[in-house]
């Protein structure tokens, strides 16, 4: 199993607590502006835009802009992907095995 | 209900696969920490990170051990418990056909959540110690 070349999917985007907080901030309310959004978390602003830019790469969140701000929401179906179990197994298995492979030397 | 089946090909031997699968501190490398025995009956858990929504605990008990051809167990928590199958086949060049079945899935685990999580969380974090995002 070569992973190197795949891109970022929805898994990564949710393996990080921040990413997670982002969604869950956007799935109680049906818009925010980013400097509502980044008053939520320790860090600055660049960093909440970095997260949210991931987020918008797998289709997880849109954004618009109004005026100077730009707003963004919840597209919540790319956790579709998540909600089967079956998938979700099989890719974790894969990649447990790929690892063993390397610990096999078998790379 | 739903079950999943995969095959996986080793050129490693047929005894170093299952020392893989069975071995407590070669499986920690792979897998989880875990006080795993391929002895009927035993107990075991795996134990990977806790996070917000799950205490990083599987619970399993082992249900049959036929060195080095099949190796079953019960893994799982919550009401979440599948059975996990490995089934060992020494390929004609030496190496190891793997094949596991997994049975048990619901469609619809939601006290699971936590663990998928967890997972999915441990997944990333071994991409990232491999290099691979």
């Amino acid at each position: 199993m070569n992973e190197k070349s795949q891109e970022r999917d929805v898994y990564v985007a949710i393996a990080d607590p921040t990413r997670r907080k982002l969604l869950r901030l956007l799935a109680e309310a049906e818009e925010l502006p980013l400097h509502e959004l980044t008053t939520q978390f320790q860090m600055g602003r660049t960093a909440v835009s970095k997260h949210l830019a991931i987020l918008k790469e797998v289709g997880l969140v849109a954004d618009r802009k109004v005026g100077r701000e730009t707003r963004y929401r919840l597209n919540a179906d790319p956790l579709r992907e998540i909600q089967d179990w079956v998938t979700f197994y099989e890719k974790f298995w894969n990649d447990k095995v790929a690892l063993l492979k390397k610990l096999l030397m078998e790379d | 209900m739903k079950d999943l089946s995969l095959d996986f090909q080793f050129t490693s031997s047929i005894n170093k696969v299952w020392e893989s699968l069975t071995d407590s501190e070669v499986l920690a490398k792979w897998m989880w920490k875990n006080d795993f025995k391929p002895v009927v009956g035993h107990v075991f858990q795996f134990r990977a990170e806790p996070n917000e929504w799950w205490d990083g605990i599987l619970n399993g008990e082992v249900l049959e051990v036929d060195e080095p051809h099949k190796l079953s167990y019960k893994l799982g928590t919550g009401s979440e418990i599948h059975t996990v199958t490995w089934t060992f086949t020494k390929s004609e060049d030496g190496g190891t056909h793997l094949h596991l079945d997994q049975t048990g899935i619901s469609d619809n685990p939601g006290a699971f959540e936590g663990a998928k999580y967890g997972q999915t969380e441990s997944i990333g974090k071994l991409k990232k110690l491999l290099g691979e995002l």
